[in-house]
C-alpha cells in the first residue's frame, strides 16, 4: 500500500551535485531511517518523495505507480517537517482541518476525524488555540495530527524530534514507534542521530554526500556494515580503524574488547597503556595507546565493564576474530564469505606471517 | 565634594541621557504638532483675528464661521462623494492586483522575473508629472474624461504596495507554502488562506498607504478633470482660496481640518498595526 522505489534519481542545485544515481526500495508498512551527516542529502530525497522539490531526472514509483508528474497533494503523503510548518493564522483545529477541506471532506465526517485524532495525540483540550500558545512539544503534536487526519500512504518526517529536549524526545520516539505499529502504513524517518536511527528503525538508509552506503535493519547494520563509513557512523564511540602492511584494513568495536591485566587466547591481542579514564556508570571507556607490535603509538577506544584500569596502567587489549572486521584499500568490507582470498590476507598480514 | 561610586555615576549618567532624550522627542512633537495645532485654532478664529500681528496663540473670539461657509458655499459632500468613490475603488481594485502580484514576485520563479520586476520598480520611480500628457491624451482617446474613470486608472497598481507585500511574502518560510500544498491546497488558496490573513499588517498599511495618497491627491486630479462635479475634496479645499475676495484663512482652515480629519481618525486606528509592519521588517 505504500512501497516507495526510486531509480536512478539525480538531483543538482545549479552546478552542484547533490543525489547522484540513487536508487532505493522502501517496502510497505516499514518504519525506515533515513541517517546521515548534515548536508548530506536526507531533506533533499524527502522533498523529492514528497514532490516539492522534483529530482532533477530519474523516476519514482509510489504503490508501483510512476508519481513524478502527480502533483505534492494527490500522492496522497504527508510530511512533518523540521519546523514543524504549522499554520500560524489559524488554531489548532483550523490546522489539522485544513487538508481535510480541500480534499472536500463533508464537514461532520471532517468532525468525526479531528476528534479522533486529537484524542489520539492528546490534543483535544487545545483545539481552540493558535500555535503561538502552544509549547514545542505540543506543536509537532499538532503536525503529526495534521498529518495523521489525511490517513496517507506514507508519512514523511524530517527530524521531526530534534527542537524537543532530551526528555520529551524520548517519549514522542516511542509515541512514534507505538504510531507506526498502529497505523502500519510506510515511515520515512529522517535524523542525523544514529541512537534515534537504531532504536526507531525497521530499516535503516545510512547516507554519505549523497550516496547511500548502506540499506539494512539496525542488527545488520551494526554487526555487518558494508564500508568503513558505515562501521563507524553507527555505534558510539565509534569503530577503531587501523591499517594493515598490505593496504587494508582491520577494524573493531570498542565494546568487543576484552581488557585483561593477563595475555589470554584472544586471536588479536596488543599491550596498551590506559591514557584516559571515563566512567559512563555501568561500563568505563578508555582510550588505550598501543605499545607493541605493528600498531604501536596508535591510540584505540575500548568500551568496558571492568572499571578497575587506572591511568597509565598497561593491560593486554584483546579481540577475538570473529568480532574483526576488514576493509579493503577503498573502505570497502571485505566478507570471508565472499571474499575468502583478500580475508586470509587480511587475516595472515595482521598475524604478521606475510605482506 | 565626595567622590561617587561608580554605582552612582552610572545613574547620574543615566538621567542624563533620560533628560537629554525627553527634550528631544518634545522638541520633534512641537515641530510636528504645531502646524496641525495652528490649523485648528485658526479654523476656529474669526476672519479679522487671522490678520492680527502679533498672531494669536488661542482663538479670542470662537466661531464655526468657516465650517457654516464651507458647507454653504461649496457643494463639498459631492467633492467628498467624489473623493470616496475614487478612493474605495482604487483600494479595492489595487487589493486583488497587488496581493497576487507581490504573490508571484515572492514565492514563484519564472522566466524574466528579474526584467518585470524590473520594470514595476522603475514604474515606482517614473513622477507623474512625466506622464500625464500622454495619458491625458490616451483617456481623451477613450472618451473617458467625463468620468472618475481617469482618476482610478492609472493607480490600479502600486508598485510601492507590491514591494512592500513581495518582502512580507518572502518572510514566511518556505515550508508553509510547501506543507499547504501537500495538504492539496491550489496556489490561490495558499494565497487568500495562508499568506493574506498572515501578513495583516503590511495589508493595513499598504491600504492605509493607497488611502491616504488618494485622499490627498492633487496633482494627478487637478490635470485629469475639467468638470466641477468630477473634482474630488482637495481641489475643492483649493477653490475656497479663490471664493471670496482675498484670502480667507478661517475658511480654508476649516476644509483643511474637514480634509485631514478622516485621516488622523485612520491613523489612529491603525497606528499600532503600521508600526507592527515596520518593526516587523526591521527585525530581519
Ligand atoms: N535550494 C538549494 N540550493 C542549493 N543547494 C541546496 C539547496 N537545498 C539544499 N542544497 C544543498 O544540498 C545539500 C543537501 O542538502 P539537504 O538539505 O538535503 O541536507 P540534509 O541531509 O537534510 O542536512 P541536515 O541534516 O543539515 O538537514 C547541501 O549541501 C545543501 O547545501
Ligand atoms: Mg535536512
Amino acid at each position: 500500500m505504500g512501497e516507495i522505489i526510486l531509480k536512478n534519481i539525480n538531483k543538482t542545485f545549479g552546478n552542484t551535485k547533490v543525489l547522484e544515481d540513487l536508487n532505493l526500495k522502501i517496502n510497505d508498512g516499514e518504519f525506515a531511517v533515513l541517517v546521515g551527516a548534515s548536508g548530506c542529502g536526507k531533506t533533499t530525497l524527502l522533498r523529492i518523495i514528497a514532490g516539492i522539490g522534483p529530482a532533477t531526472s530519474g523516476e519514482l514509483f509510489i504503490d508501483g505507480e510512476e508519481v513524478s508528474d502527480l502533483a505534492p497533494g494527490k500522492r496522497n503523503i504527508a510530511m512533518v517537517f523540521q519546523n514543524y510548518a504549522i499554520y500560524p493564522n489559524m488554531t489548532v483545529k483550523g490546522n489539522i482541518e485544513f487538508g481535510l477541506k480541500n480534499n472536500h471532506v463533508p464537514k461532520a465526517e471532517r468532525e468525526r476525524l479531528i476528534a479522533e485524532v486529537a484524542e489520539s495525540v492528546g490534543l483535544t483540550e487545545y483545539l481552540k488555540r493558535k500555535p503561538n500558545a502552544l509549547s514545542g512539544g505540543q506543536r509537532q503534536r499538532v503536525a503529526l495530527a495534521r498529518a495523521m487526519v489525511k490517513n496517507p500512504k506514507v508519512f514523511l518526517m524530517d527530524e521531526p524530534l530534534s527542537n524537543l529536549d532530551a526528555k520529551l524526545r524520548v517519549a514522542m520516539r516511542s509515541e512514534l514507534i507505538e504510531l507506526h505499529n498502529k497505523l502500519k502504513t510506510t515511515f520515512v524517518y529522517v535524523t542525523h542521530d544514529q541512537v534515534e536511527a537504531m532504536s526507531m528503525a525497521d530499516t535503516i538508509i545510512l547516507m554519505n554526500k549523497g550516496v547511500i552506503q548502506q540499506q539494512a535493519s539496525p542488527e545488520v547494520i551494526y554487526d555487518d556494515p558494508n564500508n568503513v563509513f558505515t562501521a563507524q557512523f553507527i555505534g558510539t564511540p565509534s569503530m577503531n580503524i587501523l591499517p594493515l602492511k598490505n593496504g587494508s584494513f582491520v577494524g573493531y568495536r570498542p565494546e568487543k574488547v576484552g581488557l585483561t591485566p593477563e595475555e589470554t587466547e584472544a586471536f588479536y591481542k596488543v599491550r596498551g597503556r590506559i591514557i584516559t579514564r571515563e566512567m559512563l556508570g555501568s561500563e568505563t571507556l578508555y582510550k588505550v595507546q598501543i605499545i607493541s607490535g605493528e600498531h604501536q603509538n596508535e591510540t584505540v577506544m575500548v568500551k568496558s565493564l571492568d572499571s578497575g584500569f587506572q591511568e597509565g596502567q598497561d593491560a593486554w587489549v584483546q579481540v577475538a576474530l570473529k568480532h574483526l572486521y576488514f576493509f579493503d584499500g577503498k573502505e570497502q568490507r571485505i566478507r570471508e564469505a565472499d571474499r575468502a582470498e583478500d580475508y586470509g590476507a587480511c587475516v595472515r598480514c595482521l598475524k604478521g606471517e606475510e605482506a | 565634594m565626595a567622590r561617587l561610586t561608580r554605582k552612582q555615576k552610572r545613574a547620574v549618567k543615566r538621567a542624563a541621557g533620560n533628560t537629554v532624550n525627553l527634550i528631544f522627542k518634545l522638541f520633534v512633537s512641537v515641530l510636528f504638532l504645531f502646524p496641525f495645532y495652528w490649523m485648528v485654532t485658526t479654523s476656529f478664529k474669526p476672519y479679522l483675528e487671522t490678520l492680527k500681528f502679533p498672531p494669536t496663540l488661542w482663538p479670542q473670539d470662537f466661531t464655526f464661521e468657516g465650517y457654516v461657509h464651507v458647507f454653504q458655499e461649496l457643494d463639498i459632500l459631492s467633492y467628498i462623494k467624489n473623493t470616496l468613490i475614487v478612493t474605495g475603488t482604487v483600494i479595492v481594485i489595487q487589493f486583488f492586483v497587488n496581493v497576487p502580484a507581490a504573490y508571484a514576485f515572492a514565492k514563484w520563479k519564472f522566466k524574466g522575473q528579474g526584467l518585470m520586476w524590473g520594470i514595476v520598480m522603475t514604474g515606482f520611480m517614473i513622477p507623474g508629472q512625466l506622464t500625464f500628457m500622454t495619458v491625458y491624451f490616451m483617456f481623451a482617446d477613450w472618451g473617458i474624461l467625463k468620468t472618475l474613470w481617469p482618476q482610478i486608472i492609472p493607480t490600479c497598481a502600486s508598485a510601492f504596495s507590491i514591494f512592500l507585500l513581495r518582502q512580507n511574502f518572502k518572510q514566511i518560510p518556505e515550508e508553509l507554502v510547501e506543507s499547504a500544498k501537500l495538504d492539496g491546497s491550489s496556489e490561490w488558496k495558499i494565497l487568500w488562506r495562508l499568506m493574506v490573513p498572515m501578513s495583516k499588517a503590511t495589508m493595513v498599511t499598504t491600504i492605509l498607504f493607497s488611502f491616504i495618497n488618494h485622499w490627498n491627491a492633487y496633482f494627478w486630479p487637478l490635470v485629469m478633470t475639467r468638470d466641477e462635479d468630477l473634482k474630488p475634496i482637495t481641489l475643492a479645499i483649493e477653490r475656497l482660496k479663490n471664493l471670496e475676495q482675498g484670502l480667507n484663512y478661517t475658511d480654508i482652515m476649516a476644509g483643511n481640518v474637514i480634509l485631514v480629519l478622516p485621516l488622523v481618525i485612520l491613523f489612529l486606528l491603525a497606528s499600532k498595526k503600521i508600526i507592527q509592519a515596520m518593526a516587523y521588517r526591521g527585525m530581519k
